[in-house]
C-alpha cells in the first residue's frame, strides 16, 4: 500500500523540467522533409480548377498530395460504429470551411514547401456561407451538404436525437407558470501549447512509423489504415507524449496526410502546424443553441421540460452525433424532471468542424440547465438553492434515458456549495439527504418516473 | 558567426536573421526550446541571454553573438536538477510539460534576480507564459518556494494546502 493515499511524484516530471521529454517535434531522423498545406481561403466554395504540376516541378519539392493520392478519401472515426462519414481527407470538388486542407507539399525545407503551396494553381467559385447554427437550421438557408443542413443518420436513420418521457402535455396543462430561456455558449479553441504535429517515417521493411500527438492512438491507427487501405501491421504509431490536447487531439488531423506524403516521397515527413493554422483550422468546442421551456408550479417543482438543441457541428459530422447523444442524456442536468420532450440536431455550418473538449456535449447542457434553474428560482421568487434541492436527483429517480440513479450526488454537492458560499439553508433543506423520495418529496407527478423500467 | 549555448560554442550555418529558436532546434538539436507560437505570444521558447529571459522565436540569431545563451538543459540535468527544477517536481507544477522548460527558465531568472516569494510578484514574472493544463497555481507555489529554499524532497509531491488563490477582477 505504498500508493494509496500517498502523493507520488510524476514519473515524467524530471524529463519535463530538464527538457529531456521527447515530444513529436523533438524526434530526430535523418533526411527529413517539411510539409505545408494548401488550405481553403474561402468558407464555402466549389473548386473549379486545380493544377499541381508547377509545384511538383519545383526544385526541392519531393511530393505533392491531393485527394487523388488517397486510397479511401472519405472515412470517419465513428464509421466502425456504423456512423457514416462525410469528410474527405483532402478536399476534392468543394470546400466547406476556411482552412480546409486541399493539397500537401513536402519539400527539403519549410520555405520550399511554402513556395510549393503558393505554386499550386487553383480556382474557386464562392458559395454563400453560414456561420450561425440557428440560421443554418432554417429551411430556406443556403445548403451546405447535398442531404441538407443537418445530420440524418441517428438510429433508424432519424434526423435528430429524440427523447420522449412521461406525458409532456399533461405537465404543461398542470403548470402554474411556463418559464423559458435560450442559451448559446460559443465555440472555444483548445489552444494546446504544442500545435498539431506529425512525423511519418517510411521504414526499410515497408512499414511506416508515425510519431503522433494524438490523444486517441488506436482511433488514429484505425483511421490511417482505413484511408491508406493497408493492414494495421503496416503501421507503427508512436504516441503518448501529448503537449496538451483537451479533446482537440482526438481527431486524426495531421497523421494520415503526413503518412501519404512519406510514402510518396520515400522520405520521412514532418508536418507541424503554425499557431495561425491551429487557430484557423483546428477543431473547436462546438457553439450550441439551446431552447428550454419548463412547466413549473408556484411551489418550485419542475413538472416537464420541452427542449430544442442545435449543436453546431461545423462543416462535417466527426464526433458530433456522439456529443449530442451525451447531451440528450444529461438534458435535465442534476435534477429529476419526469415529463420530457427533447429534440437535438447536429447542424452543419461553414465553421471548422467541432469536436470533443473536456465534457463533450455535457458542459453545454450544464451551463444551460444551471442558468435556467436560477431563472426559474428568480421568476418564482424562491431561493435558488431550494429550487435545486427540491428537484435534485435522489436514489431511485430516473434519468432522461431511463437509467435509475443509485449514487446521485446532487444533494450533497448543493449543501457543500451552500456551506462554501456561507449560505444558511432552511432546516428542511439543510437536513435533506439523497434517500429515495417519500412524503413531501414525493408529489404525485414524480411517482410515475420511479416505476419506469431501467434498461 | 558563432554563438555560445550552455557553455559550448557553435558555428551558425543559418542566415543572420534566422531565429535563435530555429538555430537551437534544427541546427543544434536543443529541443527543450519549444515552437509554441513562433510569434512571441506563448513563452515556450524562452531562453536566458546573459541571464535575462528572452523569446528565442523573436531573437535573430545574430543578436545573440557575443552573449551567453542558456536553455533549460544548461540549468540542471536529471542527475543534478537545480533547486527550481526540484521545486517544480515537488509542487507538481506541470501536466503535459510542453510549457515547462520555458517556465523553468523564466523562474530561474526571477529567483536569481532576487525576486520575492510574494505570489503577485511571481505571477507578474511568469505572466508571459501560457500553460493550458495547470491553471498556474502550482507553478506560482513552486517558484515562490524556490525563493526560500534550495532543496526539495523529490520522493513525494507537496501536500496541497489550498492556500493559493489567484486574485481576479470578478467572478471566476
Amino acid at each position: 500500500m505504498k500508493a494509496v493515499g500517498a502523493r507520488l511524484p510524476r514519473y515524467d516530471a524530471m524529463g519535463h523540467v530538464t527538457g529531456t521529454t521527447q515530444f513529436v517535434d523533438d524526434v530526430r531522423v535523418p533526411r527529413m522533409l517539411w510539409a505545408k498545406m494548401l488550405r481553403s481561403p474561402h468558407h464555402h466554395a466549389a473548386i473549379t480548377r486545380m493544377d499541381t504540376s508547377r509545384a511538383e516541378a519545383m526544385p526541392g519539392v519531393r511530393a505533392v498530395i491531393t485527394w487523388e493520392d488517397v486510397p479511401l478519401l472519405t472515412y470517419g472515426h465513428l464509421e466502425a460504429l456504423g456512423i457514416p462519414a462525410d469528410e474527405p481527407l483532402l478536399a476534392k470538388d468543394e470546400v466547406r470551411y476556411k482552412g480546409q486542407p486541399i493539397a500537401l507539399v513536402a519539400a527539403e525545407d519549410v520555405d520550399t514547401a511554402m513556395a510549393g503551396v503558393d505554386a499550386i494553381d487553383i480556382e474557386y467559385s464562392e458559395r454563400p456561407a453560414l456561420f450561425d447554427v440557428r440560421k443554418a437550421f432554417d429551411s430556406d438557408s443556403a445548403q451546405i451538404h447535398p442531404w441538407g443542413n443537418w445530420y440524418p443518420h441517428f438510429e433508424g436513420e432519424m434526423d435528430r436525437r429524440k427523447i420522449r418521457k412521461g406525458d409532456i402535455d399533461e405537465a404543461f396543462e398542470q403548470a402554474d407558470k411556463i418559464i423559458s430561456g435560450v442559451y448559446r455558449p460559443a465555440a472555444i479553441e483548445h489552444v494546446p501549447v504544442e500545435t498539431q504535429v506529425c512525423l511519418a517515417v517510411p521504414e526499410s521493411d515497408g512499414r511506416l512509423t508515425i510519431y503522433s500527438c494524438t490523444q486517441a492512438l488506436y482511433f488514429t491507427m484505425g483511421v490511417i489504415a482505413a484511408h491508406l487501405q493497408v493492414p494495421l501491421n503496416k503501421l507503427k504509431v508512436v504516441g503518448g507524449t501529448v503537449g496538451g490536447g483537451f479533446g482537440g487531439k482526438v481527431d486524426t488531423a495531421s497523421d494520415t496526410v503526413s503518412a501519404l506524403a512519406a510514402m510518396k516521397a520515400g522520405r520521412p515527413v514532418k508536418w507541424r502546424w503554425t499557431r495561425e493554422e491551429e487557430f484557423l483550422a483546428s477543431s473547436t468546442r462546438a457553439p450550441w443553441h439551446m431552447e428550454i421551456i419548463d412547466a413549473v408550479t408556484d411551489n418550485g417543482w419542475i413538472l416537464g421540460r420541452k427542449m430544442l438543441t442545435l449543436h453546431d457541428s461545423g462543416a462535417y459530422a466527426r464526433f458530433s452525433p456522439y456529443g449530442v447523444t451525451k447531451h440528450s442524456f444529461h438534458h435535465t442536468g442534476a435534477y429529476t424532471i419526469p415529463n420530457l420532450h427533447f429534440d437535438g440536431y447536429v447542424v452543419f455550418t461553414n465553421r471548422v468542424p467541432t469536436t470533443a473538449m473536456r465534457g463533450f456535449g455535457v458542459t453545454s447542457i450544464s451551463f444551460a440547465v444551471e442558468t435556467h434553474m436560477s431563472r426559474v428560482a428568480n421568476e418564482l421568487g424562491m431561493d435558488p438553492y431550494e429550487v435545486r434541492l427540491l428537484n435534485a436527483n435522489r436514489i431511485n429517480d430516473t434519468s432522461p434515458n431511463r437509467i435509475r440513479y443509485t449514487d446521485p450526488s446532487t444533494v450533497d454537492v448543493l449543501q457543500s456549495l451552500a456551506g462554501a458560499e456561507g449560505v444558511q439553508l432552511e432546516g428542511a433543506y439543510a437536513g435533506m439527504t439523497r434517500d429515495p423520495r417519500s412524503g413531501d418529496l414525493l408529489p404525485d407527478h414524480l411517482v410515475g418516473q420511479l416505476k419506469t423500467e431501467g434498461h | 558567426m558563432r554563438i555560445e549555448v550552455n557553455g559550448a560554442g557553435h558555428n551558425v550555418t543559418s542566415p543572420p536573421l534566422a531565429s535563435l529558436l530555429t538555430v537551437l532546434r534544427e541546427e543544434m538539436d536543443v529541443t527543450s526550446v519549444k515552437a509554441g507560437c513562433e510569434s512571441g505570444g506563448c513563452g515556450a521558447c524562452t531562453v536566458l541571454i546573459d541571464g535575462q529571459p528572452r523569446r528565442s522565436c523573436l531573437t535573430p540569431v545574430v543578436t545573440a553573438v557575443g552573449s551567453e545563451v542558456t536553455t533549460v538543459e544548461g540549468l540542471g540535468t536529471p542527475d543534478s536538477p537545480s533547486a527550481i527544477q526540484q521545486s517544480f517536481i515537488h509542487h507538481y507544477a506541470m501536466q503535459c510539460g510542453f510549457c515547462t522548460p520555458g517556465l523553468v527558465v523564466a523562474a530561474t531568472a526571477y529567483v536569481n534576480g532576487g525576486g520575492s516569494d510574494d505570489l503577485d510578484s511571481v505571477a507578474e514574472a511568469i505572466s508571459g507564459h501560457v500553460c493550458r493544463c495547470t491553471g498556474y497555481n502550482k507553478i506560482l507555489e513552486a517558484v515562490a518556494a524556490a525563493v526560500k529554499s534550495s532543496e526539495f524532497d523529490l520522493s513525494s509531491t507537496a501536500v496541497d494546502k489550498n492556500t493559493v488563490v489567484i486574485k481576479t477582477g470578478g467572478a471566476v
